[in-house]
């Protein structure tokens, strides 16, 4: 269902994809579409649970792609695009709650108030950027499995299910593992005094 | 948000992390999840027999299958797309729909009445909780004169649909009058009126997503050939079932050192003879004849219900284990002491249960989620009469469960049975005297079908209304006239009515062969 693979069809290199939108080749949307377009609805389909709102995020994610590039040459064009399906797909997902239609973003988002620092007065805020770096450097430090467990959930929004089903283990270990994470995430932003 | 945030910056991560995250794949088994569905399944169908008794037969015919909505049209499931609004007969496909404006019926033949019918839109700004006036939605009157051509006194039920949910009933319920007075009415809901889809067509063909009506036709669909209206105005599913109900409470657990402390309840039973429904807990194994239901423990901090009921039908489950985890996971090795509660067993109904269940949600729950007050304006019966029905229709007592209830979790159900999609109907009285007549209006908030806000479709300021000629209505209409109120606050964008109100054409004729119309704006100056 929201099921994330790594094995899209490799047909064209996202060089090229890229240098189609540069020529500005209409071709380009569909090039991305018939690559990438299973692990966007994937993604959208995760924080949502509603399929017309997951096809509006990935068309207005080609969209959006369209329109940055030129100028942008995003380098990581996979993970490009699925930030921001993520970020479309919270906002829609924002949108749709106020319309009391609620799709798995939620869940999500209540997770990871389990990672939010406890305020404190010498805490200090940092830039998304920074704050992303710092997120990377604790990601590094889980074990592999942990961060992979980790990502798939809180990246790509699987369900434990999907993430336990992935990885070929029980559920309770993938929570488990998630809770240890999320626990140790908090108390790493803590000790490096970041407010978020 | 904080949550919000941070998940927008995990975005943000190395994407070396990201694709390892795709790629990294560890060793598969083969997972028990499709066979506990079919073992769920299985059970489903043997404890069919339960709810034959006093059930209005939702769901009971070999035609509904599917995946689709219960009523015999099927489009509201069909995996048609976005929503459709005008459908083959023009207007817009809006993401939210509405539904249309319907005309008015009556319960019995009505023989002997012919109507005129003229509905205004009145699109003067309204005032909103916010304190800000603005253009959105209509103020619609739907007025009808009914003439009474024969010798005698005709006296009808008359009923007036109108669609949305339980809990949009204090904006959109709306107010009678007949010949100038203000009449009680009565209210009807029909059932949920929209279908299940899978996530991505017929490739996957799962149930687990809701599918409300999206469009003028789904409504057609689902009205017209009156079985619909039927369901609405009949008896809703009795679940006099035998069932026993453990209650847990007075709980106990070491939340200073354990955060997400875990009580666990685990058994076996024959999945042939027993079927478990649940309320308040947050996981669920299945493996077998192994059951094992946990909850967080409540710590007063988090909303989660404090109100946990495991609900057992057919064979009790004799002996069970309680067991305290560090977390949800109910990992071996993860177990911890001082998790503790007390469970008290009854031999009840499931009607009981449910009676309990809708009145905590309605007072504990949706007060808790909207507001002090907010269930005031849902009569309780209905929303009641709304949870069996989902429940017996296509919840784990029905003979096709959709995937969505197939859990056995009632906190769905009894969340949804008040959001969902429906046609209600106001019931009121109308005597129309021998060669006479009566004026019928029905005033009410229309709320606009739109595209959502954010979608980045360029028609987010867009307001779509479509009106319903004579669906679902046995009136036979003589005229049929359509009026706009307060023009100048919108442009028109998009009908089929042949309003040109800039060159004094605010009041239509109507034709009576046509079925479906309908109008976009934009309101001006927002």
């Amino acid at each position: 269902m929201g099921k994330v693979t790594g094995e899209e069809a490799e047909t064209v290199e996202d060089g090229q994809i890229i240098e189609l939108y540069w020529n500005r080749d209409q071709q380009a949307v569909r090039e991305t579409d018939g690559k990438y377009g299973k692990l966007l609805h994937s993604i959208a389909w995760n924080l949502l649970h509603s399929r017309e709102d997951s096809e509006e995020c990935v068309n207005d994610t080609y969209l959006r792609a369209w329109e940055a590039i030129p100028p942008a040459r995003p380098g990581a064009f996979r993970t490009w695009l699925g930030q921001i399906t993520r970020n479309l797909s919270l906002d829609r997902w924002k949108s749709r709650r106020a319309e009391k239609r609620c799709g798995g973003a939620e869940v999500l988002l209540g997770e990871l108030e389990d990672c939010l620092p406890a305020p404190a007065g010498r805490a200090r805020t940092v830039e998304d950027g920074e704050l992303a770096e710092l997120l990377s450097a604790f990601l590094r430090g889980l074990s592999r499995e942990g961060r992979v467990m980790f990502l798939r959930r809180y990246w790509y929004g699987e369900s434990v299910a999907e993430v336990a089903d992935f990885l070929g283990c029980g559920e309770g270990k993938v929570k488990s593992s998630l809770f240890r994470s999320r626990k140790a995430l908090r108390e790493y932003l803590e000790k490096e005094g970041i407010a978020v | 948000m904080r949550a919000e945030r941070l998940f927008r910056v995990l975005g943000l991560v190395d994407p070396a992390l990201v694709e390892e995250a795709a790629k990294v794949q560890g060793r598969r088994k083969p997972w028990t999840r499709w066979a506990a569905m079919a073992a769920c399944l299985a059970l489903v169908i043997s404890l069919g027999w339960l709810v034959t008794g006093g059930f209005r037969g939702y769901g009971m015919s070999g035609g509904a299958a599917s995946g689709s909505s219960g009523n015999d049209g099927g489009a509201p499931g069909d995996s048609s797309g976005a929503g459709a609004s005008g459908g083959a007969e023009g207007g817009r496909s809006f993401m939210s729909y509405a539904g249309p404006v319907m005309p008015l019926a009556t319960a019995e033949d009505p023989a002997g009445l012919t109507a005129e019918r003229t509905v205004a839109w009145d699109f003067a700004p309204g005032a909103y909780p916010d304190g800000e006036p603005r253009q959105w939605g209509a103020e619609v009157t739907d007025a009808y004169l009914l003439h009474n051509g024969t010798e005698e006194d005709i006296a009808v039920t008359a009923l007036y649909p109108f669609t949305g949910s339980l809990s949009d009933l204090a904006a959109v319920r709306p107010r009678a009058a007949v010949d100038g007075e203000a009449v009680e009415t009565r209210l009807y809901a029909g059932p949920y009126a929209g279908g299940f889809q899978s996530t991505y067509g017929a490739d996957i063909p799962d149930t687990m997503n809701l599918a409300p009506p999206d469009g003028w036709a789904a409504y057609k669909a689902l009205l017209e050939s009156g079985e619909y209206l039927e369901k609405a105005l009949g008896e809703y599913p009795v679940l006099d079932i035998p069932a026993v109900a453990y209650e847990f409470s007075d709980f106990a657990a070491p939340h200073g050192e354990h955060r997400a402390a875990t009580q666990a309840v685990s058994f076996d039973l024959d999945p042939e003879k027993t079927a478990v429904l649940t309320y308040g807990f947050n996981g669920c194994e299945w493996d077998g004849t192994f059951r094992r239901y946990s909850y967080f423990v409540p710590d007063g901090v988090r909303r989660e219900s404090e109100l946990k009921l495991l609900i057992v039908l057919g064979e009790d489950i004799g002996n069970y284990t309680l067991q305290g985890y560090q977390d949800g996971g109910c990992e071996a090795g993860e177990e911890i002491e001082g998790v503790s509660c007390t469970v008290r067993r009854s031999e009840t109904t499931l009607d009981a249960v449910l009676d309990r269940l809708c009145r905590y949600y309605a007072e504990e729950r949706y007060a808790r989620e909207r507001g002090e007050g907010a269930f005031d304006a849902i009569p309780f019966p209905l929303y009641r009469g709304a949870v069996a029905e989902l429940l017996a229709q296509y919840g784990s007592l029905s003979g096709t469960p959709m995937d969505r209830y197939g859990d056995g979790r009632l906190d769905d159900m009894l969340q949804e049975a008040a959001f969902q999609d429906r046609v209600l109907y106001l019931a009121f009285p109308v005597s129309v005297p021998a060669g006479g007549s009566a004026e019928v209006t029905c005033a009410l908030w229309k709320e606009p079908s739109y595209d959502f806000a954010c979608s980045g479709s360029g028609n987010g300021d867009l307001q779509g209304y479509d009106l319903a000629a004579r669906l679902g209505s046995g009136l036979a209409f003589t005229r049929q006239s359509a009026i706009l109120e307060n023009w100048e606050n919108v442009e028109i964008t998009g009908q089929n009515f042949g309003f040109d109100p800039e060159n004094g054409v605010n009041a239509v004729e109507l034709s009576l062969e046509q079925e479906h119309y309908y109008l976009e704006i934009r309101p001006r100056g927002q």
